[in-house]
């Protein structure tokens, strides 16, 4: 009889999941009692989330640490109120590992007729005048041993994914990055940790291999 | 429990090849290298040094025997006729040169060993090393008969990269710290890569779409990579000539003139390497 060699590997693997999964419970149920304030954030993130097929996002919040930007980038202007796209900006998301910051050409596009006079516009300008990128700032940032790509996750759940529309792919974006339309600076609010991408990977049958996302 | 597993099943564990394997194999990486051909010049390792994030440890941690060369060129003096003479530290013909790299066993030794499950064996036939999960026991490197396994006795992360050479880092594989076993993976940042890209394009993976940096960087092509379960691949096709087969201790040749053998192979490892021994003109 063929001797299943994953059986171990996978079962502990499991045991570890699970041990994350109680450690977010209770990292969630105190974060919960923490505040209103907090708890409120919870439910906004999670209303924000796609009513599509197959797409079971993972639980999960995390306080994530105000991430200072050379410029406050308001994404509740853009994406909320303008309602443009994510990808129009995030250009990258689809088609390689890393999502990208635009070019600050793009940037100037609209910005060298759309309100320019205001402060953060004009600070905007400053850089483009200067030839200097706005030094922003890595918000979701994945540790060193972590493969992921964007264009897989793009491919799986907006591209492939029957009754999704493109023009929807914010609530996919928000799988992870929390509420990006209710920000100003994007912030943190999904833990990201292993059992984080775990739940999602097994309620939507994705790779359990270590080395499809260990590197 | 892994460790009720690995107790109870452990005399099938090394034997589960010869009943049909352990896995269903998506791919089965192998590599061919022909010793005729290899000229002991050393680019593989250099190169491996570069591809994979190697740190370079210096001359004193070398002698120690804590070097991180994934790949090294073993070299033998096994030419009797050409003894050195007496001035001659060794001798200045006969040198016969070995790569050796992580052999990649189908029935590896270090697996089972792992008491986290850190190194376990993938579906693309690989044998993977988790280095974030890796708590460095060493075991798996004590259990190793090829010696292949290398360990961070060091943080190398400081010092063996310093500005602007940590530019040149891989970021497609991670930089590993102290404490951590390591080992070649046959190029798997590359391997992954090459699968996104035939699955964008809605193909399959071809034969030569891999290339290991090794074999890349092989003046004389010694070195030839690809999936044994790709029937016209190259590597395959090589295998059958020299009569080699995967999930035998021993082969039994019809031509034993043939130069395909694999190392160790009777400890029942069961490597995807294969080896075409070198000939010499007499």
């Amino acid at each position: 009889m063929p001797v299943n060699r994953c059986t171990w590997t996978s079962r502990s693997l499991l045991d570890a999941f699970r041990g994350s999964i109680v450690t977010q419970i209770a990292r969630v149920g105190k974060v919960l009692v923490t505040g209103i304030f907090v708890a409120s954030t919870v439910i906004g993130a999670n209303a924000a989330v796609a009513d599509v097929p197959n797409a079971n996002p993972p639980k999960g919040t995390h306080k994530g640490e105000d991430v200072p930007q050379p410029i406050e980038f308001p994404h509740d202007i853009h994406a909320k109120i303008n309602e443009i796209n994510c990808m129009y900006c995030h250009t990258y998301a689809r088609r390689s590992k890393v999502a990208g910051i635009p070019p600050t050409s793009k940037c100037m596009g609209c910005h060298s007729v759309i309100a320019t006079d205001r402060d953060r516009i004009k600070k905007l300008t400053e850089y483009w005048e200067k030839k200097e990128p706005p030094p922003w700032k890595k918000v979701h940032d994945m540790p060193d041993y972590v493969h992921f790509t964007h264009e897989k996750h793009l491919q799986r759940f907006v591209f492939n994914n029957e009754g999704m529309d493109v023009t929807r792919v914010s609530e996919v974006c928000a799988f992870c990055h929390g509420d990006v339309k209710e920000m100003t600076v994007a912030k943190k609010t999904k833990p990201l940790n292993m059992g984080f991408c775990r739940r999602c990977h097994e309620a939507n049958n994705g790779p359990s291999d270590c080395w499809h996302c260990h590197k | 429990m892994s460790l009720q597993n690995i107790l109870n099943n452990w005399d099938k564990y090394r034997k589960g090849h010869e009943a049909g394997g352990h896995h269903v194999y998506e791919h089965m990486w192998s590599m061919v290298i022909d010793l005729n051909k290899c000229i002991g010049c050393g680019a593989c390792s250099v190169a491996c040094y570069a591809e994979n994030n190697l740190a370079v440890v210096g001359k004193d941690r070398f002698e120690k025997g804590q070097a991180m060369h994934w790949l090294r060129i073993e070299r033998y003096w096994d030419e009797p006729n050409l003894k050195p003479t007496a001035s001659d530290e060794f001798q200045q013909h006969g040198a016969s040169f070995l790569p050796m790299m992580c052999q990649q066993c189908n029935a590896a030794t270090c697996e089972p060993v792992c008491p986290v499950a850190a190194t376990y064996h993938t579906p693309d036939g690989l044998n993977a090393q988790v280095y974030n999960r890796c708590i460095g026991s060493r075991y798996c490197s004590n259990n190793c008969p090829y010696r292949l396994r290398y360990f961070n006795f060091y943080s190398f992360y400081e010092t063996s990269w310093p500005e602007p050479l940590n530019l040149q880092l891989n970021p497609d594989l991670s930089v590993r710290d102290k404490g951590v076993m390591e080992k070649c993976t046959f190029c798997v940042q590359r391997i992954r890569t090459a699968k996104d890209t035939a699955r964008r394009e809605g193909r399959k993976v071809r034969d030569g779409d891999v290339q290991t940096a090794c074999q890349q960087s092989c003046p004389t092509t010694a070195i030839v990579f690809g999936d044994m379960l790709d029937p016209e691949s190259r590597v395959t096709k090589l295998w059958k000539a020299h009569e080699v087969e995967l999930g035998k201790t021993a082969q039994h040749k019809q031509h034993p003139e043939k130069r395909g053998y694999r190392i160790f192979e009777g400890l029942n490892t069961d490597p995807c390497v294969m080896y075409l021994e070198r000939v010499r003109e007499v």
